[in-house]
């Protein structure tokens, strides 16, 4: 038990000091192609065994913004910041599929559609799922395709996503 | 302007210590328990902005930066974060090195990696056809997720335009080096980049990037003291 235990926690060490690397040297290609960009959209389904009716797009770019409101998110840009994370998240289960990244999709969603549940009729929803659609350029033509469909989560109020 | 080694590490430390605050604030509104490394965090950032126990709250701040990476399995923002524990080593390092010469060192490889940060990031776009060409920089406003409204996705229609602004980001991500030369030509490089960050903040909502790149400027400017002057 013990060795397992130490096992476990040079694993946390040695992944966290992994992430750490690029930090020290880092490699500072920014946007050095455009690669396909994911999209998340979600469905919110009344059973497990429910066929999503609708996709909802996550966080969705409003039309217009102004300048001032382009301002005032110099301080306080949280949820922007959130759909980025959801991207990496994204990027990462193309990557290396791992619960976590999937999980942390879910919670995104989750919160989101909380806290703009005037949006959506949340009556009776008990689930949620979501799909990555990646955007591409094919010649002159933009492609969508559907790269993941993740599980079906329970939806509820306050309770978090939990890796199974 | 004069700076000293001392007063650049304060000023870097000022910097980012609002950088990490605002950073902070920006998890407290989720109901998650990352508020739980967050809260914490952005008192620590007040302490470094106000100096009290400056080298443990850089140490406490380091740790938490690695708990956040646990957390999210890998950096929450990219760049940003890469750059947020880069600045936090070199500054717990300055205040952890026995000796001058390795404080510099610390410091200075700071400066080194903001240098880098601009010219690699030019030398991989100019080494691409699409770049050259302006496509790249359509593709982002086209279909990209960055662009923060629909309104700007237009912008992609604009051909001549993006050439320009492909070529002007180029060229002043891979001259940037140049402009160590003197003092005079390093500020003005330093307000451009400062002027491209808030461009970036403004049409694709990379808020974080300007502010923690502002906080490493301070270890450019006194480098290029220390080597040139």
């Amino acid at each position: 038990m013990e060795t397992t235990n130490s096992k476990s926690l040079f694993s946390v060490i040695f992944s966290t000091l992994k992430s750490l690397l690029p930090a020290i040297i880092p490699s500072w290609n920014f946007f050095d192609y455009i690669a396909p960009s994911p999209r998340a959209q979600f469905a919110l389904l009344h059973s497990e065994d429910g066929l999503p009716s609708k996709w909802h797009e996550y966080c969705p770019q409003p039309d217009y913004i102004s300048f001032i409101t382009m301002l005032k998110r110099m301080f306080w840009n949280s949820q922007w910041n959130e759909s980025l994370y959801v991207m990496s998240c994204a990027e990462r289960l193309m990557d290396k599929p791992t619960h976590h990244s999937e999980d942390e999709i879910l919670n995104c969603i989750k919160q989101y559609v909380i806290a703009n549940n005037q949006k959506y009729n949340l009556e009776n929803i008990k689930h949620l799922q979501f799909r990555l659609v990646f955007i591409k350029r094919q010649g002159e033509e933009l492609q969508h395709e559907v790269t993941f469909l993740s599980r079906i989560a329970a939806f509820s109020n306050q309770s978090t996503v939990k890796t199974p | 302007m004069i700076f000293s080694l001392a007063e650049a590490v304060r000023l870097t430390e000022i910097l980012v210590g609002f950088a990490f605050a605002q950073q902070s604030i920006e998890h407290l509104k989720t109901h998650s328990p990352e508020r739980f490394l967050f809260l914490p965090r952005l008192i620590l950032a007040l302490l470094l902005i106000a100096g009290i126990y400056t080298q443990w709250v850089l140490l406490l701040l380091l740790l938490f930066g690695l708990a956040i990476l646990y957390r999210f399995q890998g950096p929450y923002n990219g760049g940003a974060d890469r750059m947020s524990l880069l600045i936090l080593i070199s500054l717990t390092l300055v205040h952890v090195a026995p000796n001058t010469y390795l404080q510099e060192v610390a410091f200075g490889y700071l400066a080194i990696q903001l240098i880098l940060s601009y010219f690699i990031s030019g030398w991989v776009k100019v080494v691409n056809p699409d770049w050259r060409s302006g496509r790249a920089l359509s593709d982002v406003f086209l279909f990209s997720a960055y662009p923060v409204s629909e309104s700007l996705r237009s912008l992609s229609q604009s051909p001549h335009l993006l050439l320009a602004m492909s070529w002007y980001v180029m060229l002043f991500e891979l001259l940037f080096p140049i402009a160590l030369l003197t003092q005079n030509s390093l500020i003005v490089a330093l307000v451009i980049t400062a002027t491209f960050h808030f461009s970036n903040a403004c049409l694709f909502g990379l808020n974080r990037f300007f502010w923690i790149w502002i906080a490493a400027y301070p270890s450019l400017i006194w480098f290029q003291q220390r080597i040139f002057i």
